[in-house]
């Protein structure tokens, strides 16, 4: 009797440990592939919407709680760079971009916590009301440690490994397109220890 | 050993169920702990909190943008409906109503409320109150979050939008009608 107590115990933890440990795999898995993708980043239209599906819900709400609907901005993360690797403080980057087709953007540094780094650079984010392009129709943000000689600077100091980009487009206008070529471009210059 | 696949069948199961029960209840959770947390721990419901400015110490809400100035209000209809207003802000601002499974259910902004906002917040399938001239917007869940944003990417904007914020109103309807 109590051998038959005990196995039926252990048949239902093991179905709870399983159940909890697939529902998390699923969300990390998600995390990183989660809805639609335009080079890098990653995009999902359902965000805050009533019409979202329970795994989408689930997702936005450990990584972009109290997310507005698409209807009123759209939210972009970034987690890899140009040849796939996670983002790393140990890192420098290059962000280049266009001027986006919308009222007002940003592009903000969260650490791996989805918190901001922990340090007191001020330099969490830029936005279009700072930024400003150059003659080619670009604008450049070091994403780095370190300003050095950068015009603008998003600092990942103490943002460790697995840090993330998110832009946020407001109010975006009606003819905007996001694409691989629309949304800015993130590049890898250099690690430490790389040669 | 018979009984093996029983038990085999059971933890699969459960396991299902675990995997959907986990995946509902993610949002939820998450939602009531900014609930917990915008409302003091459920001593202050129906109130505006204006939040400090986003900083690396800021813990309340993951992905903070440091370029906004928020209000925040937990409301609770269970004592009946609240009035919540926005007063204007001169660059953009955005009115949003979250539901406690997370779903953002309204939104409105400058675009469309240039002289600010009034609505009375209802829970889905209950009147109005009678005499009530502000727009109504019905609630899928008796408890959730309004959130106010006002773009304010620098400290002096910051400060300006937090005397600005001091005009908005978040209260039950009851004690904002004068009685007859």
């Amino acid at each position: 009797m109590l051998r038959r107590v005990a196995a039926w115990t252990a048949a239902v933890l093991v179905g709870l440990v399983l159940g909890g440990a697939s529902a998390w795999a699923t969300l990390e898995i998600g995390r990183g592939n989660f809805g639609e993708r335009y080079g890098a980043w990653s995009h999902s239209r359902a965000t805050g919407s009533t019409a979202a599906g329970p795994y989408t819900r689930a997702i936005i709400a450990r990584d972009g709680l109290l997310a507005l609907s698409a209807r009123e901005a759209l939210y972009f993360n970034l987690t890899q760079d140009d040849q796939g690797a996670p983002l790393s403080e140990n890192c420098s980057y290059e962000l280049t971009g266009r001027p986006l087709n919308t009222r007002w953007w940003s592009v903000t540094l969260y650490a791996d916590d989805s918190f901001l780094a922990q340090n007191e650079d001020h330099a969490a984010s830029i936005d279009a009301s700072h930024v400003s392009a150059g003659p080619d129709g670009r604008w450049r943000a070091r994403v780095s440690t370190v300003r050095g000689d950068a015009a603008y600077w998003l600092s990942s100091r103490n943002a460790r490994r697995d840090f993330s980009l998110t832009l946020r487009i407001y109010n975006p206008h009606r003819d905007f397109r996001a694409s691989e070529e629309t949304l800015p471009a993130l590049t890898r210059l250099s690690c430490l220890g790389e040669a | 050993m018979k009984d093996a696949g029983k038990y085999v069948w059971t933890a699969i199961i459960v396991a299902l169920l675990a995997h959907f029960a986990f995946i509902h209840a993610v949002p939820r959770v998450m939602m009531w702990v900014a609930i917990d947390r915008v409302s003091s721990e459920g001593a202050r419901y129906n109130a505006w909190s204006f939040a400090d400015r986003v900083t690396p110490l800021s813990r309340t809400i993951v992905r903070p943008s440091p370029d906004f100035a928020y209000s925040a209000c937990a409301y609770n209809l269970s004592d009946g409906p609240v009035v919540i207003t926005a007063t204007p802000w001169d660059a953009y601002w955005s009115l949003s109503l979250y539901a406690d499974n997370s779903d953002n259910f309204f939104v409105v902004d400058d675009r469309e409320a240039r002289a600010g906002v009034e609505i009375t917040l209802i829970r889905r399938g209950r009147t109005p109150p009678p005499d009530n001239s502000a727009r109504v917007v019905e609630s899928p869940t008796t408890r959730g979050i309004a959130l106010i944003r006002r773009l304010a990417p620098d400290l002096e904007s910051y400060n300006a939008a937090a005397e600005v914020a001091q005009g908005d109103v978040c209260a039950p309807v009851a004690s904002v009608t004068p009685s007859s």
